[in-house]
C-alpha cells in the first residue's frame, strides 16, 4: 500500500481501480470456489444478524480494512478516481475490535440496530503468489432499514478481498471496498460493509 | 428593551418569534421552513465567509477543486499568478457547469455545452468560431468572466465570499482570532490536508448540527458515552456524569458566533497518565504533552509563530473543539491510542445547505505538514475512527440529527422550542490574557445561544 497523493488535484498510479490482478483464475464450480462463495454467505449472513463476534472470527489479526474515497474526475485521468490517500474505513485488527467492542455499549448509532441485507454477487476469485491465499473480487449490495423510515438506505460497492486458508477455514485478510458514490448517501458507516 | 426585527414571514411570523432573545429560545420550526432557509442563502451563505478547502489540495499553477457554497457550486483554481481564485461554476451562457470533475489541473476550463472558454481565475477566453461572436456582437469579453468570489487565505484554510465589499476576514474572525491563530497559524510550513474530504449527506437541515457546532459540549457526557465507556476520557460508565470528563475549562466566544473550548491539558493528560503540570514552565508543560498534531521539534516554531502567551494557552488550557459561525466544525483533539502510535486527530467539518431539510457534511482531515509521514498516518486514523463518515464519536451524531428534523415537521412538535437557559455569563478568569466573551467552569449554553444571536444578527440585517 502506497500512501502519497495530497494533492487532491494531482492523481498519481494508485488511483486506478484495478479489477482482478490474479493471472490465475480459480474457475466457477470448483471446490475452493465454492468453498470461498459459501465463506461470503456466511459473512453477509453473520453481519446481517449482528453475529458480531462471528465476523470477527473470521478475520486475519494482520488484517487490513479499508474503504478509500471516490473522486469525480474528467478528461485523461477520468479513470484515477480511487483516492488511497483517504477514506472512510481505515482499519486493523485492533480498530475493528474496538468498533465492535464498542457495538456490545452505547453506540446510540446502531442501538436500535439497523436492519441491514448484504447482497453478494459477481464473486472472482483468482489465486495469488502466496499458497492459500485468493483474491476475492465481490459485488456488495447493502440495503440498510433504519428506526420506523419506510425508506431503506442503501450502498453499492466492489470488495477486493484477500482470503487465507487457515487449517481448512478462510480468514479475511485484506478488503478494500470501493464504494461508488463519492457523496455518500447513507448517514454513517456504522456498519461494516 | 430589545429592539424588534423586521423580518417577517408571509405567514406573519417574525424573527423574534422563532429566535426568542428575552427568554433564550429557539423555535424547532427554523429547521423545517422553507422561506427562512431560502433568506438564510441569502442573507447568510450568500453573505458571510465560508471554508472551501486547503490551499495544500491546489499546490501547481492550474491546480482546481470544485466545492460548494451552500447550493452554490464553484472552482477553486491556482492561478497563474499563483493566487486561488474562486469562481461560480455557472457558464454564464446557458447556465451549464464549466467544470463537472470534483479536482484536476486545467489553463482552461471549457463548458462542454457550447464550448464557451474561462480561464483559471474566472476570466472569459471566448467561444468556438471567434469570426462568428458567438459571445455577442458587441459585448465587452470583460463582462462575461465567471462571477468570482472574495477570496482570503487563512493558515492556507480557503475561504471565499460573494460579499465583495463586506466584513473583512479578520473582522469576521473577531475577538476568536487570538485563538484560532494557536490553531491554524502555529508552525512554519504550517498544516496540509491529507487527502480529499470524506462526503456524505444527511436528512436534516444545517442549523442542526450548525448550532451544536457552536460548542456543544454537554452532548459529549450522554451521545457520546461510549467514550467514557471506552476509557477514551477518563473514568468509568458509572461514574460518567458524577465525574464529567472533559466538561470543565473555559469556553470563549465572540458576537460573530464562532467558539472554541479550552480544556486544561493537565487534565486532559491525568486521562492517561498523572503527570502534574504545578511549577512546570511553559516550555517544561509543552515537552510533558505537546498540543494534538505537534511534535516536540516544532515546539520552537510554536515560540516564532506565535506570542509568549498564545504559547503558554496552548501549553496550559488549549482550544480543542469548538466552530466558525456558521457552519464549521473544529476538532483539534488529543485522541490518544492504545497501540504506540502518534496520537491527536484535526479535523474540521463544514455542514453546506442543500435544500432546508439536506446537509451535506465534508470532513476535512489535517496534519502538520512537516509532522513525520509516520505520525500523519497515525493521525489519518485517529481522525477517520473518531469523525466523520465512520468515526465512532460521530456516527451517533448523524443518527440524532436527523431524528430531530423528523421531529420537527410534526404540526405540534415545530412549535416545540429549543431551550438554551443553562447559562453562565461572561466571566474573566484570573490571569486569563485573551479577549473575547469567556465563560469559565462547567460547559454552558452561552456559546451556542450567542451562535443563535450571530444568526439572528445576519437575518435581521437589512
Amino acid at each position: 500500500m502506497t500512501w502519497k497523493t495530497k494533492s487532491t488535484a494531482t492523481p498519481d498510479a494508485t488511483t486506478i481501480l484495478r479489477g482482478l490482478v490474479s493471472k490465475k483464475r480459480v474457475p466457477l464450480g470448483s471446490e475452493i470456489y465454492n468453498r470461498i462463495l459459501e465463506t461470503l454467505y456466511d459473512e453477509a449472513a453473520a453481519l446481517d444478524e449482528r453475529r458480531i463476534d462471528d465476523w470477527i472470527a473470521m478475520i486475519a489479526q494482520d488484517i487490513i480494512y479499508q474503504a478509500p474515497i471516490r473522486l469525480t474526475r474528467t478528461g485523461p485521468n477520468r479513470d484515477r478516481d480511487v483516492m488511497r490517500t483517504m477514506f472512510h474505513f481505515d482499519e486493523n485488527y485492533d480498530s475493528l475490535m474496538m468498533r465492535s467492542g464498542r457495538l456490545q455499549k452505547s453506540a446510540w448509532a446502531e442501538d436500535p440496530p439497523s436492519r441491514c441485507r448484504r447482497f453478494v454477487t459477481n464473486v472472482r476469485i483468482g489465486e495469488c503468489e502466496t499458497p492459500g491465499e485468493y483474491e476475492v473480487v465481490s459485488y456488495l449490495f447493502l440495503e440498510r432499514s433504519r428506526g420506523d423510515s419506510p425508506d431503506n438506505e442503501r450502498t453499492t460497492a466492489e470488495r477486493r478481498d484477500i482470503w487465507r486458508d487457515v487449517d481448512g477455514e478462510y480468514k479475511l485478510a485484506r478488503r478494500e471496498i470501493i464504494v461508488d458514490q463519492s457523496v455518500l448517501g447513507m448517514s454513517n458507516f456504522a456498519v461494516f460493509l | 428593551m430589545l429592539q424588534k426585527s423586521k423580518l417577517v414571514l408571509r405567514d406573519g411570523t417574525s424573527l423574534d418569534d422563532l429566535i426568542m432573545r428575552d427568554s433564550n429560545e429557539v423555535s424547532l420550526r427554523v429547521m423545517t421552513d422553507e422561506e427562512l432557509y431560502k433568506l438564510e442563502m441569502e442573507k447568510i451563505f450568500a453573505k458571510t465567509w465560508l471554508l472551501l478547502g486547503h490551499e495544500s489540495e491546489i499546490p501547481e499553477i492550474g491546480d482546481f477543486i470544485v466545492r460548494d457554497m451552500a447550493e452554490d457550486n464553484v472552482i477553486v483554481a491556482r492561478g497563474p499568478d499563483g493566487d486561488v481564485h474562486v469562481s461560480l461554476n455557472v457558464c454564464p451562457h446557458r447556465g451549464m457547469r464549466v467544470c463537472l470533475g470534483e479536482a484536476g489541473n486545467k489553463r482552461v476550463h471549457q463548458c462542454i455545452y457550447h464550448g464557451w472558454a474561462f480561464r483559471p481565475n474566472g476570466d472569459f477566453i471566448g467561444a468556438p468560431v471567434e469570426r462568428e461572436k458567438m459571445h455577442g456582437n458587441d459585448v465587452d469579453k470583460k463582462t462575461l468572466g465567471l462571477k468570482k468570489a472574495r477570496v482570503h487565505l487563512y493558515g492556507g484554510l480557503i475561504f471565499a465570499t460573494w460579499d465583495v465589499d463586506g466584513p473583512s476576514f479578520d473582522e469576521f474572525l473577531g475577538d476568536s482570532k487570538y485563538y484560532m491563530d494557536q490553531l491554524f497559524c502555529r508552525t512554519d510550513s504550517g498544516l496540509e490536508l491529507l487527502g480529499p474530504p470524506q462526503r456524505f449527506v444527511l436528512p436534516c437541515n444545517w442549523k442542526v448540527p450548525g448550532e451544536q457546532s457552536g460548542s456543544d459540549g454537554f452532548h459529549t457526557l450522554t451521545l457520546h458515552r461510549s467514550l467514557m465507556e471506552g476509557g477514551v476520557m477518563g473514568g468509568t460508565a458509572e461514574s460518567i456524569y458524577d465525574q464529567a470528563p472533559g466538561m470543565y475549562g473555559v469556553d470563549i466566544s465572540c458576537k460573530q458566533g464562532h467558539s472554541l473550548r479550552c480544556l486544561e491539558a493537565e487534565k486532559t493528560f491525568k486521562m492517561f497518565a498523572d503527570v502534574p503540570f504545578e511549577g512546570k514552565s511553559t516550555r517544561e508543560r509543552l515537552e510533558l504533552l505537546t498540543p494534538p498534531g505537534i511534535t516536540k521539534e516544532m515546539i520552537p516554531e510554536l515560540f516564532k509563530n506565535l506570542s509568549e502567551d498564545q504559547v503558554n494557552q496552548l501549553a496550559t488550557i488549549p482550544p480543542q473543539v469548538g466552530g466558525l459561525f456558521p457552519n464549521v466544525l473544529i476538532a483539534f483533539i488529543f485522541a490518544p491510542r492504545t497501540d504506540g502510535g502518534s496520537s491527536g486527530a484535526l479535523t474540521l467539518h463544514t455542514y453546506m445547505p442543500k435544500g432546508p431539510d439536506r446537509v451535506e457534511f465534508t470532513n476535512y482531515i489535517f496534519a502538520e505538514k512537516d509532522a513525520p509521514e509516520q505520525m500523519k498516518r497515525d493521525m489519518l486514523q485517529n481522525s477517520i475512527w473518531n469523525t466523520g463518515t465512520s468515526g465512532v464519536i460521530e456516527q451517533d451524531d448523524a443518527d440524532v440529527w436527523p431524528v430531530i428534523m423528523k421531529n420537527a415537521r410534526g404540526a405540534v412538535s415545530k412549535g416545540v422550542t429549543l431551550k438554551y437557559k443553562a447559562l453562565h455569563g461572561h466571566e474573566r478568569p484570573e490571569g486569563w490574557v485573551g479577549e473575547g466573551l469567556l465563560y469559565p467552569g462547567f460547559t454552558k449554553d452561552d456559546t451556542q445561544w450567542n451562535w443563535w444571536l450571530a444568526y439572528y444578527d445576519l437575518m435581521d440585517a437589512v
